[in-house]
């Protein structure tokens, strides 16, 4: 077991060391099932022999950082937690000038749009802007397609009626064959950008922070740490909101914050 | 102090009551008096009025009577007429004095009365009574000459003037008395009023005097109440009496209360602050000591101290406080239930009090103490602890009072104290656990996450399987698809080729007789045997040759290819000895090669065996082709050829143990990268150019190709533009010949590239053979929906209202989705797809709703009622394609390939 975890450990440095991705602070136990996984497809034998791939083989470096990032997502998934955002954090943004949202591990986008579509619907997303970042380039990109697996669509209509929507759902897309194209209207205030939580720092304040589901997969050092970010770079009064699993409960950040939505998630900055 | 003479109020009021009503009874007394008089006074003068006129009326007229009688007589000398007179002498005289009698009284009359009296007698004498004489004496003439001197008239007016004059004058007098009385009873009033006035005025006085003194002394109690009160709660203050009556005794009595409010609120201030002074307090150590030196100092003791019950061993008390002790072996540090006359309070539960004794049993030691108490604490009738206190002095009562009353409190702090330090370790052993939660409800979390992160993970792994499950179904069915297709195109060409081939084979053969001639006419001609012919004519005549030669090279190639292809080459398997080859192709090709100066260089693996089961003929025409190729387009330097085992591989190893190698190299002029695939297609060549430069059919790699599958081998070209090709030849030995499904042998560089490629596809094909049933009332919609949806492919059912709609899915025909419009007659939309859903349980069919305007509410309620989706109207023929292709998705699969 300690070698295992030393193992890890020079495998994630060098992962750093590498491609300057740090997955040092990251839930070992994911981490571990995922390089475990990893190892079992690629018939990889230790860790170890990993780390030396990683090092040389630049291809299989670039498969098992893919393997790291994983992502998950629906358009509004938890559809009541869209529904929340529009009964209770809404009506506060109507009275910014400007809204800015960030969008923090945003994956494929799906959730982007959906935020897209909220603010669309409720009128606001004129004047706002939603920057939405992951660490991982490849998903960025295809987010920035806003296609979506046309099989995937029946969920996604009935995750949109939950949550409010108050529109044809379908209005908001075309179809081929296989995927579903959302509107480029929807894009026009989204900004994708590559950013990565662990390493990199505030880049702006905003009125709403959106992070769902990503920090689970932290090590709790490292969510603190991430959470400190996110109250930097909160605008006074701004609103931060969570996945269904995750809490503020422990952190020392905890007492920063009202509950705005406590079974949602929604909080909003002192 | 000078005792005043106590007088009550009730006393003070009865006097107050009493002085007034004999003032009125006075007055009444007076005034009835009063009255009385004036009326007798009125009444006697009334009464004497009447009779004085009744009286001198009788009289008068008795006095006319008699001298009418005289008159009378002296007419008719009747006697009998003189009986009035006589009865009239008889008695006027009695009559007279009878109202001389009652105008007694009256002054005014009796001063006329006797006048009146004197004109009767005077009459009488005069008149009446010399009448009578005459009479007697019959004398009537003097009779009538009395009359006649009218003596008697003259007396007789005389006589009435002087009563109307009595009347007057006694009629004045009444008057004037009564005018008299009027005024007394004039004054009687006024004195009436007076008196009323007097006596209301001493009522008021004594009214006001008695109830200022009462009211006066109440005032001053209260004031001084309510000063107490304002000063919240100064109890020292007094009040003083100013009276000696019921309101002293309650000055009195409410000093008495001040003074016991005073006591008592000393003893509740002094408890109160005992008792506050220990609050909060979580040890009995601190208690005692917090206890002891707040009730000494407030009961001026000398000495105290505390003990408690030992919890683990009851009998046994332990000292945990002492107050003002020298040393710390002063006092008993323990002692148990019933040794000494502390173990004694323990055990009677009573106070026990001592004085001037100096007991060895109690705490103190050689001090002289006036006075000391033993109290124990109780607590539900058990002694849980002894307070001692000892003074120099006596206690006072009051000083008694809140030593019991602390005490008294004591057992249930002691016990609250002790629940406290209960509560206390136990909250302690709570946080404890707190903490443990707090972490195992962290570590939950934490399991939490990581449960979400493996789901996440494993649809993840999921989703990549299914993607790639699906792409390999896609895949498959394309492939599945593309081989049908190639099949067929495969069968088509087959013919086809055949068709070619037959043709080409016949054609060369009918191409190859008149040429033959022309062959060997052109050499004949050639020759010159005859010498006939000119220079020119001879070269004419070669030239004719040669081409001819070229031709039916070409028509060789082309039937060997077309015989490939038609499938009609024939192979013979037969045994070869490899080391023959390079003798072969020195033997060929080193005649061309030293007539281009190009070095032909021959190796030949030493590891080989000898023996290799192939088709020669194929295998040197194969070689020939190479080499003539690479003669052809190499000008300087080298042409090799290498004969080598090769790499067999596991697939190869399938087919034969044994592989050849020959590659033959060149220093020519390469073959771009991407004309290298192009060069083995029939009738090509690098570029136009080349064959321009170089000639040939560009048949020759496309038959070696073509042979090379036929002897179970395959060819690879590696080139570097201007520098040289090398083409390598991997053939099997094959001593059975080539097996079936042989020949599907891939070449390791022919990989299938076609992975990845994002192909565009037209989604009207998803449609096809999709049956969509229409809600409509209005058939131009059905109509116009019927029209569009064809194109696409569909089949599209009509329903013109709910009924029919549950009639056609009751109906067992097939339907994918359903287009509902919600305004219908009969049933409309909201129930029909309430129906659906729960009478004909049809749970997953799509249904999707058309409202007619993008209305909130309408759009709630037909997905409250099952819709899956909607869709507003007028109809946008793009989205409801789009809206379409959702719902005939397969939510898991994408199987419409």
């Amino acid at each position: 077991m300690v070698r295992k975890k030393l193992e890890l450990q020079l495998l994630l440095d060098a992962i750093y060391a590498v491609s300057g991705y740090d997955f040092r602070q990251y839930n070992q136990q994911s981490i571990m099932r995922r390089v475990l996984h990893r190892m079992r497809i690629s018939n990889i034998s230790t860790v170890s022999r990993l780390t030396e791939l990683v090092i040389h083989d630049e291809e299989f470096l670039r498969m098992l950082l893919n393997d790291f990032s994983i992502n998950v997502t629906e358009m509004f998934r938890n559809p009541t937690f869209f529904q929340a955002f529009r009964e209770e954090v809404i009506p506060k943004l109507r009275q910014l000038p400007r809204i800015r949202i960030w969008h923090a591990g945003c994956a494929t986008g799906e959730e982007v749009y959906s935020m897209a579509i909220v603010l669309k619907e409720e009128g606001l997303i004129e004047r706002s802007i939603i920057y939405a970042t992951d660490m991982n380039a490849d998903v960025l990109k295809k987010a920035q397609k806003g296609a979506f697996p046309l099989h995937k669509m029946q969920a996604y209509t009935k995750n949109y009626l939950h949550s409010g929507g108050s529109e044809a759902f379908s209005k908001y897309y075309k179809t081929d064959e296989k995927y579903a194209y959302f509107q480029p209207c929807l894009l026009e205030n989204i900004t994708f950008a590559q950013h990565n939580l662990v390493t990199d720092q505030s880049f702006q304040e905003f009125d709403v922070i959106i992070c769902r589901n990503v920090l689970i997969y932290f090590s709790s050092d490292l969510q603190i740490q991430v959470h400190r970010l996110f109250h930097e770079s909160l605008a006074p009064n701004g609103y931060l909101g969570l996945g269904d699993k995750e809490t503020l409960q422990f952190t020392p950040l905890a007492d920063d914050y009202n509950i705005v939505n406590q079974t949602e998630r929604i909080y909003q900055k002192k | 102090m000078f005792k005043q003479q106590r007088i009550g109020i009730r006393f003070k009021i009865i006097i107050g009551y009493i002085v007034i009503i004999c003032c009125l009874i006075v007055a009444g007394i007076v005034i009835n008096e009063r009255v009385t008089g004036l009326q007798q006074e009125r009444n006697s003068l009334i009464t004497y009025d009447t009779n004085m006129r009744v009286m001198s009326n009788n009289l008068e007229r008795q006095i006319l009577g008699m001298e009418s009688a005289l008159h009378r007589y002296m007419i008719t000398e009747d006697e009998a007429f003189l009986e009035p007179y006589y009865q009239g002498l008889a008695t006027w005289e009695s009559k007279y004095h009878e109202l001389e009698n009652i105008a007694g009284n009256y002054s005014e009359g009796r001063h006329n009365l006797p006048v009146i009296y004197d004109s009767i007698d005077s009459w009488i004498t005069q008149v009446g009574a010399p009448l009578i004489e005459l009479l007697e004496a019959e004398a009537t003439e003097q009779m009538i000459a009395i009359f006649n001197s009218k003596q008697s008239s003259v007396a007789m007016t005389d006589l009435q003037a002087q009563f109307t004059a009595f009347r007057t004058g006694e009629n004045q007098a009444i008057q004037e008395q009564l005018q008299a009385l009027d005024n007394v009873n004039k004054e009687l009033t006024i004195a009436l009023f007076l008196g009323i006035a007097f006596i209301a005025l001493i009522a008021i006085t004594i009214a006001s005097t008695i109830s200022r003194r009462i009211v006066g002394s109440i005032t001053e109690v209260t004031e001084t109440t309510s000063e107490i009160i304002h000063s919240s709660g100064d109890l020292s203050k007094r009040i003083k009496a100013g009276t000696n009556d019921e309101v002293r005794d309650l000055v009195e009595t409410t000093n008495a209360l001040l003074e016991s409010l005073e006591k008592r609120e000393w003893l509740q201030k002094n408890l109160a602050e005992v008792v506050t002074s220990y609050q909060g307090i979580s040890s009995m150590e601190e208690l005692g000591k917090v206890l002891l030196s707040s009730l000494v100092a407030r009961t001026d003791s000398a000495y105290g101290a505390f003990y408690i019950q030992n919890q683990e061993d009851k009998a046994q008390f332990n000292k945990v406080a002492v107050y003002a002790e020298k040393s710390e072996d002063t006092s008993l540090l323990s002692f148990r239930k019933g040794e000494g006359l502390i173990g004694q309070c323990v055990l009677e539960k009573r106070t026990l009090k001592y004085e001037n004794i100096q007991f060895l049993e109690t705490s103190i030691g050689n001090v002289p103490l006036k006075n000391g108490v033993l109290i124990p604490v109780l607590f539900e009738h058990e002694t849980i602890a002894v307070l001692e206190i000892a003074t120099f002095n006596d206690f006072t009562p009051h000083e008694e009072v809140l030593i019991e009353e602390v005490v008294d409190n004591l057992g249930l702090t002691i016990d609250n104290i002790l629940g406290r330090m209960e509560i206390i370790r136990l909250l302690n052993e709570s946080q404890v656990m707190t903490e443990e939660l707090q972490v195992q409800a962290e570590e939950l979390q934490t399991q939490s996450e990581e449960l979400q992160m493996q789901t996440e993970e494993l649809t993840t792994i999921n989703e990549k399987l299914e993607e790639r499950t699906r792409y390999a179904e896609q895949k498959s069915i394309e492939l599945q698809k593309t081989q049908k297709e190639l099949e067929q195109s495969a069968e088509e060409l087959l013919q086809s080729s055949n068709y070619k081939s037959e043709f080409l084979a016949n054609m060369s053969h009918e191409l190859r007789t008149p040429l033959n001639s022309i062959l060997i006419l052109s050499e004949m001609l050639a020759e010159n045997g005859e010498k006939r012919l000119t220079e020119d004519e001879v070269e004419y005549a070669n030239v004719i040759h040669t081409s001819g030669k070229d031709l039916l090279a070409l028509i060789n190639d082309i039937l060997d290819l077309s015989k490939v292809e038609a499938g009609k080459m024939e192979v013979w398997f037969n045994e070869m000895d490899i080391y023959e080859l390079p003798q072969y192709v020195e033997r060929m090709f080193m005649p061309v090669a030293q007539q281009k100066g190009l070095d032909l260089n021959i190796q030949v693996s030493e590891q080989l065996d000898a023996v290799f089961y192939t088709d020669i003929k194929r295998l040197q025409q194969i070689l020939n082709n190479l080499l003539s190729n690479a003669m052809k387009f190499t000008e300087h330097g080298q042409v090799q050829v290498i004969i080598d085992p090769a790499n067999v591989t596991s697939k190869m190893k399938n087919y034969s143990d044994t592989w050849l190698a020959i590659s033959v190299k060149d220093t020519g002029i390469g073959i771009p990268k991407e004309k290298q695939d192009l060069i083995f297609e029939t009738f090509q060549q690098a570029d136009g150019a080349t064959v321009r430069k170089y000639g040939g059919t560009g048949l020759g790699l496309s038959i070696c190709r073509e042979f090379s599958k036929i002897l179970g081998g395959w060819i690879t070209v590696e080139s570097i533009e201007g520098e040289g090709s090398s083409f390598t030849l991997y053939l099997p030995s094959l001593p059975n010949g080539v097996l079936k499904g042989m020949t599907q042998l891939p070449a390791p560089n022919q990989q299938a590239e076609t992975a990845g490629q994002i192909e565009q596809t037209n989604m009207s094909h998803m449609f096809n053979n999709k049956h969509v049933l229409v809600v409509d009332d209005d058939h131009r919609n059905i109509y116009a929906l019927k029209q569009a949806l064809g194109q696409k492919g569909a089949i599209t059912i009509e329903a013109s209202n709910g009924l029919q709609c549950l009639e056609i899915l009751q109906s067992q025909q097939p339907v994918d989705v359903v287009l509902m419009d919600i305004m219908m007659p009969e049933m409309d939309g909201y129930e029909t797809m309430e129906h659906i859903r729960k009478d004909l349980k049809l749970v997953d069919l799509p249904i999707i709703a058309l409202t007619a305007k993008a209305m909130k509410q309408d759009r709630d309620r037909a997905i409250a009622v099952g819709a899956s989706d909607y869709i507003s109207k007028p109809l946008n023929l793009d989205q409801l394609f789009s809206v379409l292709s959702v719902w005939l998705t397969d939510k898991e699969h994408s199987r419409n390939g």
